[in-house]
């Protein structure tokens, strides 16, 4: 092996070298070194895949629930940072300040709520998908059909914003065309999914999370340090980057540093970047109050992430892996804003032009002049935190499909090499749609990424919650308040739709502004809750086997 | 949470053993932090936030009453100019936004210069060299901004080494110079309120470890204590399984 390896890396160095000096614009053609680094871990991912591969069923559903609590949390890490995390958050605090933190504060904040409500006991419950549960615990199996389709459309719109930020990437590093580039992405990611399987991307997920934190920490450590903030904890160092940019930082406190364009490393005071709810960012309050709440329980309710919990061997282990996942996800959180902050005072200069925001992590890095090689290792953890994710939404969609619909309520006698192939083929269905919306560019990857969650967190949290804590909770109540949670749903997403193509439909402002695609779960889901409990209450009794269930096996 | 092994209800708020309550009053305290930390803050900085203008907004308001009289001082011209530079300095500005302010910064620049003719002429020539150059490194591009910056910095009164100088060769238009409509003018007004007044109180100006002090407990403090409460959790949910012999 070492006879293979090594007249490559002597051949490749210099080449990688050279390559790396080449590519100092921003924009611009293919980028050689990074593209190396890409595709090197690319492969690396698919090879420890082939070596993990699912051998059944149970392997492709749940990885043999054989992982410790802290490969579980880095599992669960892994699995949640995705383009939307490494790229999307920078991207909405760059955009509109404060604002994004209440994107920050949702996508962490949810996981207490899904510690405390609901990890112990969803491993007690013992099924394999959300839809599982639902089915169960609903006793029906047009609910199992349901919560199974549910999955699917959540898995589909997590999926498009991250296909958005591997496409971003792929431009990028190849300097090709954004449509070429999702295209191109896509086939990769559908590959590299079908050849893992879910036991792969279990132990490739914590390959992944060291893969990715590794390569957003150290542009970030360079960048503290070359501009002279506090940078042995650049999480706490970046503070003082926040108060200049609040305040300004005049020329002559710049002491020549400069960014890759020649720009004085100085800015205008800027306090829009980081006051609430800023009149200039155009966002208020109430957006901010419901941007974070439907995030935290849309966290609660994603079936990808509540999968996660299968994985574990006890209860007790599925909620110490919160603990590690939530501190693991924190990680990299905490130095998302950085990069905004960076990015506000590097890209303050008119002549650096508009710059797209999804992809301002890579483009600060580029203009904090940082080594290309290192750039283009950034770029690469961007496209591994999508990958990670994406490969779990596939495996989480297709599972609903193949377990779900297909075994459970089509063909029960199915056998476990003819749900695989189910499974497969849903992933490449379903790949195919994601690539398809993708192209269409609607909003930020944050903003994509957030309708999942809303859309989670109207239909499936309520069903979770109410099913775990509450024995009343019924079949018909479970259906009316999944209609209830659907419809606003709907009115929300064709809203939203509508806005994109130039359609106006009636009180388009109005719906557009307090059911907006990213946030109408702090209505739907209070509403299907409230639906559901009425309703519940009127109909008849949930059967003695369900109670029975839930007090002698979930909360024994 | 059980009622009696009979009728097998449970639920949340009315729990039956002692293992439930003590879970539920565990659970509740929890949820009440976090709701607290999480919504308990945010209301707490819009009760507390009072809208306050920079300094360039005050500058400009005074600035614009003698412009708006119709016998404006040059003090007035310039202090405007550099309070409008100060928005274009910014990042994230509406394009017509952008396109009033060019237009009164052009014509703040036309008003204020003694050879008005040119002036024009300078601002022409490096507005055709920027267009038909493709690189921002290109030699003579840079020798025309270089050129250019000390003579609109001295209209504006501005020291050459000043970020808003910088910027200034890049936003006067020749084309904006000799025009400035009423409707654009009454724009201005608004525009410079919108990007020069922020909601600023207590907690946002008092500094924390170099932040300003709200922006660190939602960036930062906020996810440690999500990590905390989630550790606070397990670690009691373990004493408590141990203590009274629950296994999972």
């Amino acid at each position: 092996m070492k006879k293979i390896l090594l007249p490559f890396v002597f051949i490749s160095l210099p080449t990688l070298l050279n390559a790396a000096t080449a590519s100092t614009t921003l924009e611009g053609g293919f980028k050689v070194g990074p593209a190396i680094i890409l595709i090197t871990i690319l492969i690396l991912f698919v090879l420890v895949g082939i070596v993990f591969r699912a051998k059944d069923t149970t392997d492709f559903y749940a990885a043999g629930r054989g992982i410790s609590k802290v490969g579980s949390g880095m599992a669960i890490a892994s699995n949640w940072m995705s383009a939307a995390s490494f790229l999307g958050m920078a991207a909405l605090m760059y955009g509109s300040g404060y604002h994004g933190l209440a994107y920050v504060v949702g996508w962490t904040g949810g996981y207490v709520l899904l510690l405390i409500l609901m990890a112990g006991q969803i491993r007690k419950y013992g099924k394999y998908t959300a839809a599982d549960f639902i089915g169960d615990r609903y006793y029906s199996k047009s609910l199992r059909a349901v919560g199974a389709i549910i999955a699917i459309l959540i898995s589909i719109s997590y999926c498009v914003g991250q296909f958005g930020g591997i496409g971003l990437m792929f431009k990028w590093v190849m300097g090709i065309d954004y449509t070429l580039a999702v295209i191109i992405g896509g086939a990769v990611v559908l590959s590299y999914t079908l050849i893992s399987g879910m036991l792969g991307a279990t132990k490739n997920m914590q390959i992944q999370y060291v893969i990715i934190i590794v390569s957003f920490l150290i542009p970030l450590f360079i960048l503290t340090f070359k501009f002279d903030y506090f940078w042995l904890l650049p999480q706490i160092g970046y503070g003082s980057v926040v108060s200049d940019v609040i305040n300004g930082l005049p020329v002559q406190e710049a002491q020549n540093l400069v960014n890759s364009l020649g720009h004085d490393f100085a800015i205008v005071p800027s306090p829009e970047f980081a006051m609430p709810w800023d009149p200039s960012t155009g966002k208020t309050f109430f957006q901010w109050i419901a941007i974070a709440f439907s995030l935290m329980i849309g966290t609660a309710g994603l079936p990808h992430v509540i999968q996660r919990f299968y994985v574990v061997p006890k209860a007790r282990d599925a909620r110490w892996s919160v603990v590690w996942g939530l501190f693991f996800i924190c990680i990299l959180y905490w130095s998302a804003p950085a990069y905004a902050a960076f990015g506000k005072i590097l890209s303050a200069h008119p002549e650096v032009g508009t710059l797209a925001k999804d992809a301002i992590v890579v483009y600060t890095a580029q203009l904090g002049n940082i080594h290309p090689l290192i750039v283009g290792l950034l770029a690469a953890g961007g496209v591994s935190a999508a990958f990670s994710t994406v490969s779990g939404l596939l495996v989480a969609g297709s599972s609903a499909f193949a377990h779900d619909l297909y075994v459970r309520v089509i063909n029960p006698d199915a056998s476990p090499k003819k749900q695989l192939l189910y499974a497969r083929l849903a992933t490449i269905l379903m790949t195919i749609i994601v690539t398809l919306i993708a192209l269409k560019n609607f909003a930020l990857i944050g903003q994509l990424v957030a309708v999942a969650f809303s859309l989670a967190g109207c239909t499936i949290f309520p069903l979770f919650l109410l099913g775990i804590w509450w024995s009343g909770s019924n079949k018909a109540g479970a259906i009316a308040g999944l209609i209830a949670g659907g419809l606003v749903s709907i009115v929300a997403i064709t809203y939203f739709i509508a806005g994109k193509s130039g359609v106006s439909l009636p009180a388009h402002e109005f719906i557009s502004y307090w059911l907006e695609a990213w946030y109408f779960a702090w209505f739907g889901a209070p509403l299907a809750i409230i639906v559901h409990i009425i309703v519940a209450r009127m109909t008849k009794e949930t059967p003695i086997e369900i109670r029975k269930f839930l007090i002698e096996q979930v909360h024994s | 949470m059980e009622s009696s092994q009979n009728d097998y209800h449970i639920s949340f708020f009315k729990p039956t053993t002692d293992n439930a309550r003590r879970n539920r009053n565990m659970v509740l305290q929890l949820v009440l932090i976090w709701v607290v930390a999480i919504f308990g803050f945010q209301i707490t900085l819009k009760i507390l936030e009072k809208p306050v203008p920079e300094q360039a907004y005050t500058l400009f308001e005074s600035s614009w009453k003698g412009i708006e009289s119709g016998f404006p001082a040059p003090g007035d011209l310039q202090n405007a100019g550099q309070a409008i530079l100060s928005v274009l300095g910014k990042l994230s500005i509406i394009p017509e936004h952008k396109e009033v302010l060019d237009n009164a910064l052009s014509s703040l620049a036309y008003q204020l210069s003694m050879q008005k003719e040119d002036l024009k002429s300078a601002v022409s020539a490096f507005e055709e060299l920027a267009a038909s150059t493709t690189v921002i490194t290109d030699e003579a591009y840079l020798a025309k901004k270089k050129e250019l910056i000390p003579v609109l910095a001295g209209l504006f009164d501005l020291n050459p080494m000043d970020v808003r100088s910088k910027i200034a060769p890049l936003e006067v238009k020749a084309s904006l110079m000799e025009s400035f409509d009423d409707a654009s003018r009454e724009a201005l007004v608004d525009i410079m309120g919108l990007y020069l007044i922020h909601n600023r109180s207590v907690l946002t100006d008092f500094q924390f470890l170099g932040f300003p002090f709200h922006y660190f407990y939602t960036a930062v403090f906020l996810l440690i204590l999500f990590v905390g409460l989630c550790w606070l959790y397990c670690v009691r949910t373990d004493m408590f399984h141990k203590k009274y012999g629950i296994e999972d």
